[in-house]
């Protein structure tokens, strides 16, 4: 099988596994929305926190992914790490801004203000500029092998920061509290709250195995046609 | 019998996709000469870089034995310093003592004059033998040289020409990549051409002249490499 | 052959460096111009009657110190992309840490030059009281600029091989101020209002492991980029 098959394969499996993701998704938020009861002081704007908090585990899946990845690559020079990392960005990318949306749209109904400067929310828009940041890098880089290196550099130094990023938000807010409006600790979660959240965070997992597969696949198949536009080793 | 000074075995060496360097096996002996003709593109830089340990092989190997210096194109040193501050900070980091080596060198390519002028001012010519300098400075056992006389007068040409056979005669390897077969054609004992990154043959000159290397190149040319 | 040690390759690199710079001296005049700017703008923006001198006072401080810095942090590698120095500085045998840690140092001092004149002036223009606690704040001063010189070098190293490098590195760069930023501010006003010891170590120890992990990650790091 050639390398474009074998992509093309992979992109194939990754839809099917997308397409149960956002079956499972579409699924796990009906239940919670028509299904799960109303949570008695919020009313049912309580219920975006089905989507937002599965999008937050995978986003969280995401970026870690993408440094772990990017570890690898240093350590093991494998392309293969390097276009996982790339494409577990870009996906991570996309759930943050789902969890960027969905938080202040949970705010406003009731808290009265889009944006409070939560201790989470905050946290997510600053991992969120980050690994912006390092796509942006890629994007600015030619050469694949220089591309592949200093991603890995960067995505190494994010994922230590994260938690560095995690603390010091947290601290700052300790000070300065002001509404929680995401509470989203299992504690004290009823299995009639909880079940649809399991699912849906199974289900955004399993649609960022889909996502990333297809993505992989895409990067995969470019990376084939730029290698034979240049001839080969002959 | 000694080792050789360069030994590369299969050496690939990719840019992207394109690879730059194609199964390049070759050896180089202390005290010998060697030179690398070939088109533009041919790979000759890259070849020097590799040996030169400034890019890693993607396949194959190199083996160099010793200290390397090098002078290309590209002069390696900074405009808003003077020669001597030049020379001097590369002395250090090699870890050289100031023991007057820097003065020495200036003098040796005829540049004592201009020693504390920023060369941010220097001509071609200055640069390359500054280059040159600065590349002796630690008494390198192999040295490499990229187009060593284009944009040089006759006077330059000619310290260069002495440099060459001087580090002939101290048992360095050189390899010198060049256009000009006029002057360095008896300098060298054998001759590597490079075709499309494959290196085509590497033979003795045996008394050849520049116009009979340009035959030989044309010949393997032709093959395709 | 002879080598040479680590220390000896920093202390050279960052001399060069610096020698360069006083030659040029084009980035130290930006930052230096670009620090009184920022400091007399935010004095400005600011409505009097709302806001005391103390509250703004420590951000205005930091952006100063964060922003005027960022100005600088690229000269330390675009020197070595005119005529190639960065090959000539690998075809001698000075380690990736030894040429790394002279880039660091080099960026310190300059930084160093730019926070001690600005902090001068910002005493100066927002009136505020702190020669007894000069010496803690210092302190802080120091913690948080080797850390962001650090991180900032790493990826300068990396960014002044793209096109847009000077708009590239506070892209990249600024994430990674939070920690030490955010922590400075907070240690800064503590400080200026004479807070107690222990109201500082917790933001103290935040800054000091930032450094140490960040310093430590970014010199394993360099070799990565530097090898191609």
């Amino acid at each position: 099988m050639t390398r474009r098959e074998r992509a093309l394969r992979t992109a194939r499996r990754g839809m099917i596994v997308t397409a149960i993701g956002l079956a499972g998704l579409a699924a796990a938020y009906l239940w919670g929305s028509i299904f799960a009861p109303i949570e008695r002081t919020q009313g049912p704007a309580q219920k975006i926190f089905y989507v937002h908090v599965s999008a937050a585990w995978s986003t969280l899946l995401a970026f870690g992914l993408t440094g772990l990845l990017s570890l690898g690559y240093l350590i093991l020079r494998d392309r293969k790490f390097d276009l996982l990392a790339a494409a577990s960005a870009e996906v991570g990318v996309a759930f943050a801004m789902v969890m960027l949306t969905t938080g202040p749209l949970w705010g406003k109904p009731i808290w009265g203000t889009f944006w409070t400067w939560d201790a989470r929310l905050t946290s997510t828009l600053f991992t969120f500029l980050l690994f912006v940041g390092y796509l942006v890098l890629r994007g600015a880089l030619t050469d694949f092998d220089v591309r592949a290196r200093f991603s890995a550099v960067l995505g190494v130094m994010a994922l230590v920061l994260v938690p560095f990023i995690h603390v010091t938000v947290l601290w700052f807010r300790t000070l300065h509290p002001e509404p929680v409006v995401l509470n989203t600790e299992g504690a004290g979660l009823p299995w009639s709250m909880l079940s649809p959240l399991l699912a849906a965070v199974a289900a955004c997992t399993t649609l960022y195995i889909g996502f990333v597969t297809q993505r992989y696949a895409l990067a995969v198949l470019r990376d084939v046609r730029e290698e034979e536009a240049a001839g080969g080793l002959s | 019998m000694t080792a050789p000074a360069i030994r590369t075995r299969d050496l690939s060496r990719r840019f992207g996709h394109r690879w730059v360097l194609k199964n390049v096996s070759m050896e180089v002996e202390p005290g010998e000469a060697v030179l690398l003709v070939g088109g533009n593109g041919a790979g000759k830089t890259t070849l020097l870089r590799v040996m030169a340990g400034l890019l890693k092989p993607n396949r194959g190997s190199i083996e160099c034995s010793g200290s390397v210096g090098m002078v290309a194109h590209h002069t390696m040193m900074y405009d808003a310093l003077t020669a001597a501050e030049n020379l001097a900070f590369f002395g250090r980091l090699h870890g050289l003592p100031s023991d007057g080596r820097v003065d020495r060198l200036i003098e040796l390519l005829g540049l004592a004059e201009f020693a504390r002028e920023r060369i941010a001012t220097f001509s071609r010519g200055m640069l390359q033998r500054l280059a040159i300098a600065r590349s002796l400075m630690h008494e390198p056992d192999v040295m490499l040289f990229d187009e060593p006389l284009t944009g040089l007068d006759d006077a330059a040409a000619r310290i260069v020409l002495g440099v060459i056979a001087e580090l002939e005669s101290r048992r360095a390897a050189l390899v010198i990549a060049t256009h000009q077969l006029v002057e360095l054609v008896g300098v060298a004992a054998r001759v590597g051409f490079m075709v499309q990154g494959r290196l085509a043959a590497i033979e003795p000159i045996a008394g050849r002249d520049a116009g009979g290397v340009v035959t030989r190149y044309r010949e393997l040319a032709a093959d395709g490499g | 052959m002879a080598g040479s040690s680590v220390a000896s390759v920093a202390f050279a690199v960052a001399a060069k460096d610096l020698r360069v710079e006083w030659r040029t001296k084009t980035a130290f005049i930006s930052s230096m111009v670009f620090a009184v700017l920022v400091l007399a703008v935010l004095y400005f923006a600011r409505d009097k009657t709302a806001v005391g001198d103390f509250s703004i006072a420590p951000g205005a401080l930091w952006v100063t110190f964060t922003f005027a810095g960022m100005l600088g942090l690229n000269r330390a590698f675009l020197i070595e992309r005119e005529n190639r120095a960065l090959d000539g500085l690998r075809l001698t045998p000075a380690s990736p840490t030894g040429i790394f840690l002279g880039k660091i140092f080099g960026n310190l001092v300059f930084l160093g030059v730019v926070e001690l004149v600005s902090l001068p002036l910002f005493i100066l223009f927002y009136d505020v009281p702190i020669w007894r606690q000069l010496p803690v704040l210092l302190l802080v001063v120091a913690l948080a600029t080797v850390g962001y010189v650090a991180v900032g070098t790493l990826l300068s190293a990396m960014v002044v091989r793209t096109r847009f490098s000077e708009v590239m590195l506070p892209v990249l760069l600024l994430p990674f101020l939070v920690p030490p930023i955010v922590s400075a501010v907070q240690l800064t006003w503590r400080i200026m209002a004479l807070r107690p010891l222990s109201e500082l170590t917790g933001w103290l120890s935040l800054l000091a492991s930032f450094d140490i992990i960040f310093f430590t990650l970014s010199l394993f790091l360099f070799e990565a980029i530097l090898i191609e």
